[in-house]
């Protein structure tokens, strides 16, 4: 009895599908040519895992799971000697306390950081947390540093100069806060990093406002405000309206105050605890 | 002849026991003299020393010296000169000399609160340098009864007149204890007026509270009613959850025998396509299509709290 097969299960040798048929034959023994690799050390495989779910913890924004994340990686890799990857990760750690406010905490992590592959990371880190505490004089010799190895083609440029612009905000020099956070948007925007897009245009606001010219302050607190509601960040969407507020405090107190309420609001539906009091302290110093 | 020879020889003998018991008698006399004299101090060593005053009051000529509470020597004189101060000068033993320096102070005391007044010589802070024979000292009057009483007078003036100021504003009959009386009296009444509307207001809230409770007695009468309603239809909702349990019990005592396998099956599965898929990745040609893990990198961000934007004053 002769089988009558439907037409797209009917075998088609033409020369196309035999071309086919012989690179999966080439691929089949190829694969088998080459013997099963060992399986990785068990520890090893852990530490990855906690990497994975670190990883995935920090870009939810959810930095203390992440923190207990890359404490179990550092571990783990610790018990293998595996220096380079326990540098990696006290740079991670870091990272993670100065998203969480431990400032000083991560300042001595990354200081602890001499592994060369990551010494550029190492510095920039010290350098952010110095300034977060507001401590320039420290943080200078760092960005010299980091300026003078940045001279050729680097890929922490943008950083660099964002870093540069809050030093000379600290030290009140506005028009030089500036000029940095210019260059760093030119940097930023050319590589998709929005992160740090928002960063500069907030840093180029308060600079801005230090220079007394509110419209272009509002502009880029806007631009600031508008990437980090993208980017899902309630604690520096409730700053930057901080920061609105204070770019419309001199002009009119009503908006300013109502900015105010904009930051406050955001930061009690995040639980935000610092930011709920600088919001109500704003609130209660413009009181029309 | 013999007779008369040995008449001037006993004559002899009496003038000789006599002469000697009168040289005797002399010489003891001499002694007691003597001794008198040195009891007396005549062959003492003194110095002087002196003073100047205003006034001569409870200074008098013999009155005792002392340093420390001894007795050293005494006043020797007390003169008035032209110009209308009291010199007196001292005498005092030279063996004490080296008590006193040139800083030392003379101080008039009584002994004990009424006692007789004496000199006491103070020495001074530097023991280095001593008063020379004749020198003039400081001199000093300790406070007596009289200062004390003068320095009690002064003390107590003050409270005195404090205490004449207080009971005036306490007689004061605007400010003082009667007006506050009269005005606790009125608080007294207004409180006790306070009060009877408390009372009253405490009454109307009695009477309120007896209205609730009686609302609330109806009310509990219907949950009572409701939970009758609710006692009759439990047993069978409870029946039929009890059929459920069982029915759950012989599922899940049907899942305990199929389910592990089938978990040690998926997980096996998972074990060989994680194999396979390893193996696939370092296999030629796939391990050159395949990118080789870099490290890597959490999302750069250099100020993941914001705090950079405020940084302004």
């Amino acid at each position: 009895v002769a089988v009558q097969y439907p037409d797209f299960l009917k075998p088609d040798f033409s020369t196309q599908g035999r071309q086919v048929l012989l690179l999966c034959a080439a691929l089949l023994v190829a694969c088998a040519s080459t013997p099963a690799p060992a399986p990785p050390p068990r520890l090893q495989v852990l530490a990855s895992e906690a990497e994975n779910d670190a990883m995935r913890h920090y870009a939810r924004g959810d930095y203390a799971a992440a923190l207990r994340g890359f404490t179990l990686a550092l571990r783990l890799q610790q018990s293998l000697d595996n220096s380079i990857e326990v540098a990696r990760h006290q740079l991670n750690l870091a990272q993670c306390e100065l998203a969480l406010g431990k400032t000083q905490a991560a300042l001595q992590r990354a200081s602890l950081v001499t592994e060369p592959k990551f010494l550029t990371e190492s510095r920039l880190l010290q350098a952010q947390a110095n300034l977060s505490l507001g401590l320039v004089k420290p943080a200078r010799p760092l960005l010299s540093q980091l300026n003078a190895d940045c001279e050729t083609d680097c890929t922490y440029r943008g950083t660099l100069h964002l870093l540069q612009a809050r030093a000379a905000l600290l030290e009140q020099q506005a028009a030089e806060a500036v000029s940095y956070s210019e260059k760093a948007l030119n940097v930023l925007i050319e590589k998709h990093e929005d992160h740090e897009t928002a960063n500069a245009w907030r840093l180029m606001a308060a600079a801005q406002l230090a220079l007394s010219d509110p419209t272009k302050a509002m502009d880029a607190a806007q631009a600031a405000l508008s990437i980090d509601r993208k980017l899902g960040l309630p604690e520096k969407i409730a700053r930057d309206w901080l920061l609105i507020g204070d770019i419309q405090r001199n002009g009119n107190a009503v908006q300013a105050k109502e900015s105010y309420r904009r930051a406050l609001a955001v930061a009690q539906a995040a639980s935000l605890t610092e930011v709920i009091k600088i919001a109500t302290q704003a609130m209660k110093e413009n009181t029309p | 002849v013999s007779i008369l020879i040995e008449q001037d020889t006993d004559a002899a003998a009496l003038r000789r026991g006599t002469r000697q018991f009168l040289l005797a008698g002399a010489l003891v006399a001499t002694l007691i003299v003597a001794a008198i004299l040195v009891r007396q101090g005549l062959f003492r060593q003194t110095a002087s020393l002196g003073f100047i005053t205003d006034t001569a009051q409870d200074i008098s000529k013999g009155q005792s010296v002392k340093i420390a509470g001894f007795r050293v020597g005494s006043v020797e004189a007390v003169n008035l000169r032209p110009d209308g101060k009291v010199e007196v000068a001292l005498e005092v033993d030279a063996s004490y000399m080296r008590f006193v320096t040139r800083d030392a102070v003379i101080e008039l005391r009584k002994e004990g609160l009424i006692g007789s007044a004496m000199l006491e010589i103070i020495p001074g802070a530097d023991k280095t340098r001593l008063a020379a024979d004749e020198a003039v000292l400081t001199f000093s009057r300790s406070e007596g009864l009289s200062a004390l009483a003068n320095n009690l007078r002064d003390k107590i003036t003050p409270i005195l007149a404090d205490i004449k100021t207080i009971t005036g504003t306490l007689a004061d009959p605007r400010l003082g204890l009667s007006s506050t009386l009269a005005k606790a009296h009125d608080a007294t009444d207004s409180l006790n007026a306070l009060l009877v509307t408390g009372n009253q207001q405490a009454r109307d809230v009695g009477g309120g509270a007896t209205r609730v409770l009686a609302k609330a007695n109806t009310d509990l009468g219907q949950v009572g009613h409701t939970l009758e309603t609710v006692n009759n239809a439990l047993p069978v909702i409870l029946d039929k959850a009890q059929r459920i349990m069982v029915h759950v019990e012989s599922i899940t005592a049907d899942a305990e025998s199929s389910v592990p396998p089938a978990l040690r099956d998926g997980g096996a599965l998972a074990t060989d396509v994680r194999e396979i898929v390893s193996g696939a990745k370092t296999a030629w040609p796939i391990r050159g299509l395949v990118a080789v893990p870099v490290g890597r990198k959490l999302v750069t961000d250099s100020d993941p709290r914001a705090e950079g934007g405020r940084a302004v004053p």
